[in-house]
């Protein structure tokens, strides 16, 4: 007994101390886990669509908290991407015939089928890496870098944020800029925009294409561009239950923001296609986005919701809802029901296809992917914790894009057959975290 | 008195808090004021411990830097107790269960109390979580530290050092 | 329940005055807000691993944080 109080009182508290003493013989084996200052969180995702691409990814996640309460983050992102993914040419009625990005083979697309190249096959290496340091009681500064490297592209970033807690921690103020470096290496070379796209004939193509030697789609050497981010944030507690935050950002992207890959069908008056042109997008792009999201606990679970307003000078303007609704099921156990629901309106430059009698635009896309659109998401996620306080997670998620015609005339051939397909992809996910 | 409105009274306490914020700085330098402190084996009061030296500690088991607290509190009750110094950890959880689980994996070996009201860190204003003050033998606050570094421990034993010294050298 | 969606927007409004006026909570009162699960970020790899998705996906990406960089495209 190491206590030595007096009176009754003392006596009272060597009894309440003995009852915890009792205690931590029995619990000594738990006392590092409160302590432990590595945490990891790992994840294996699956995306897969239906007859297009599918991807694997791994996410290993180390963090540390110092006991200065900086904290430090690595994080490990390893991807591969195989499968199909629309060229942006339209469907016709006959068969097609496009030629690798490459350059130097070919592949055939079905009559009335949506062009897929199936070429593509990639894996990506991401390591990101930030400290987190608090100081003057109610400052934070994080600083970061991230280096991403694929087949034919590389990413180098770097970040920082600041923060300051105001009122008693209940407003918290930051302000993050954020610089990206990304590079780009065409498989084939970058095309010449709204070049020809060159086809190897079915037979003897190999003489005949290296022969080739003129800006019939031309492609040579590789490009870059800069993004810039700004983000300024306010988070507010509402009550002991609520909490609120509101971002506003901006992003400018300075370079080449063509996608080497993506063609348009250059069509006659009937609709049929003449020609196959690469694509080519502005040198810049200006974003404005707005992110508002609320937190609420329940007696036994969360209500996340946010909302984004994004919209820049390609005149794309999106609207994007994010639910979480988190349920308890036992002190260990939840589920998650998941919805998301985004809508784009089409970049200025989009249209599904050109047409020979006008003149060439500028700019041009017919990628899917900055047309008019909407896409939800609904899933599921199922967390337990273990006796030995790591953690594991499942979900299961179906994701479908329903690209729209933003009032584009389908003439001719066109007008029987699907140029807006919707894509229709489940994602499957396995977290562990210890 | 008629219950006000909600969204008034929802107002009148972030007045409240606007109130506080004014004053943030923890008190000091004043008569340390009598809280009942609900223990495990019954009730007492602040003022009991009236001749000690006291460290009370204001902790949640939400609260990471309490986590790193404790061992230290540990270490500091077992070294100067029997020279009339004493830590007493006020819990602030509104969930018992908490408290003890937190407790159950970090053992206090310290008197700990239970405050899921909320009225002691009320009284004493306490500014962040956590928060302690270091009570002279005549129940006269001395001084109030908000949160827990590991780095500063030395200058926080040195303070219950000084403390004791006075005390002893009182008598 | 009208009365619930009046109290509900007032909060919201007020939250949007900031300073004094603002709402918020006692420091001894944070033990929802100090759930794992309520911090904004929770659940970070699943954010990261949407994102990469949706921007590789969508037009349109970011608002929330920083994201990682890399195409990942198609």
């Amino acid at each position: 007994m190491q206590l030595s109080h007096k009176g009754s009182i003392a006596a009272a508290l060597a009894g309440a101390t003995c009852a915890l003493l009792g205690q931590s013989q029995a619990h000594a084996e738990t006392d590092s886990s409160v302590l432990k200052d590595w945490k990891f969180d790992t994840a294996i995702l699956y995306y897969g669509e239906t007859d297009r691409v599918s991807l694997a990814e791994g996410v290993v996640s180390a963090t540390k908290t110092n006991s200065d309460d900086s904290i430090f983050n690595v994080k490990l992102v390893l991807d591969t991407l195989t499968g199909a993914s629309a060229n942006g040419a339209v469907a016709q009625p006959t068969v097609q015939t496009f030629s690798r990005p490459s350059g130097k083979d070919s592949y055939q697309v079905a009559a009335g089928d949506t062009p897929l190249d199936d070429t593509f096959h990639d894996t990506r290496v991401q390591v990101a890496a930030s400290w987190m340091q608090p100081f003057a009681d109610t400052w934070r500064g994080t600083a970061g870098f991230n280096v991403s490297r694929e087949y034919d592209y590389m990413s180098l970033g770097v970040n920082g944020l600041l923060e300051k807690d105001l009122f008693q921690r209940n407003t918290t103020l930051s302000a993050g800029l954020s610089y990206q470096f990304d590079s780009i290496d065409p498989v084939g070379g970058k095309p010449t925009p709204l070049s020809s796209m060159m086809v190897p004939a079915d037979d003897d193509y190999d003489d005949e294409f290296e022969g080739e030697d003129d800006d019939h789609g031309a492609k040579n050497g590789s490009d870059d561009k800069t993004t810039l981010d700004m983000l300024f944030g306010v988070t507010q507690v509402i009550n002991r239950r609520m909490l609120m935050q509101f971002n506003y950002g901006l992003s400018i992207v300075d370079g080449y923001t063509t996608d080497p890959y993506k063609v348009l069908s250059v069509i006659n008056t009937n609709g049929v296609t003449q020609d196959i042109v690469y694509e080519n997008r502005p040198d810049s792009r200006t974003k404005h986005s707005f992110f508002w999201q609320t937190k609420y606990a329940l007696d036994n679970g969360v209500v996340d919701v946010s909302y984004r307003y994004a919209t820049d000078d390609w005149e794309i303007d999106s609207h994007t809802i994010d639910s979480r609704l988190r349920f308890n099921l036992s002190g260990n156990s939840y589920i998650q029901p998941h919805i998301r629901y985004y809508q784009q309106s089409a970049a200025d430059f989009y249209q599904p296809y050109l047409n020979q009698s006008a003149d060439l635009p500028m700019y041009a896309s017919a990628d899917y992917r900055v047309g008019e659109m909407t896409a939800y998401t609904v899933g599921l996620k199922y967390g337990r914790t273990l006796e030995n306080g790591h953690e594991w997670a499942v979900r299961a998620e179906y994701y479908q894009q329903d690209p729209k015609n933003a009032g584009f005339e389908q003439p001719g051939v066109l007008a029987d057959l699907d140029l807006y397909p919707s894509v229709k992809a489940v994602i499957l996910q396995f977290n562990y975290h210890f | 008195m008629r219950h006000l409105p909600r969204i008034a009274r929802r107002l009148s306490l972030s007045l409240a808090i606007c109130a506080t914020l004014l004053t943030a700085d923890a008190l000091a330098n004043q008569p340390a004021p009598d809280v009942p402190l609900a223990m495990a084996d019954g009730q007492h009061q602040l003022a009991d411990y009236r001749g000690q030296v006291v460290y009370l500690d204001f902790w949640a088991s939400w609260c990471k830097p309490c986590q790193r607290s404790f061992p230290w509190m540990n270490a500091m009750q077992n070294k100067y107790a029997d020279r009339g110094f004493t830590v007493i950890a006020i819990n602030v959880d509104t969930e018992r269960e908490l408290a003890d689980a937190f407790l159950a994996a970090m053992p206090a070996e310290f008197p700990v109390a239970f405050d899921p009201q909320g009225n002691a860190p009320a009284l004493y204003r306490v500014p962040g979580m956590p928060t302690s003050y270091l009570i002279d033998h005549t129940g006269q606050l001395r001084l109030a530290h908000q949160g827990f570094h590991v780095q500063k421990q030395a200058q926080y034993e040195q303070e219950i050092v000084a403390l004791i010294e006075e005390m002893e050298s009182s008598k | 329940m009208k009365r619930k969606l009046v109290y509900v927007s007032v909060i919201v409004a007020l939250s949007q005055l900031g300073g004094c006026a603002s709402l918020g909570v006692q420091p001894w009162e944070r033990d929802l807000l100090a759930k794992d699960e309520m911090a904004l970020g929770a659940e970070g790899v699943d954010l990261g691993l949407d994102d990469h998705i949706y921007f590789s996906k969508e037009a349109t990406s970011g608002g929330r944080s920083f994201a990682g960089g890399g195409c990942g495209c198609n």
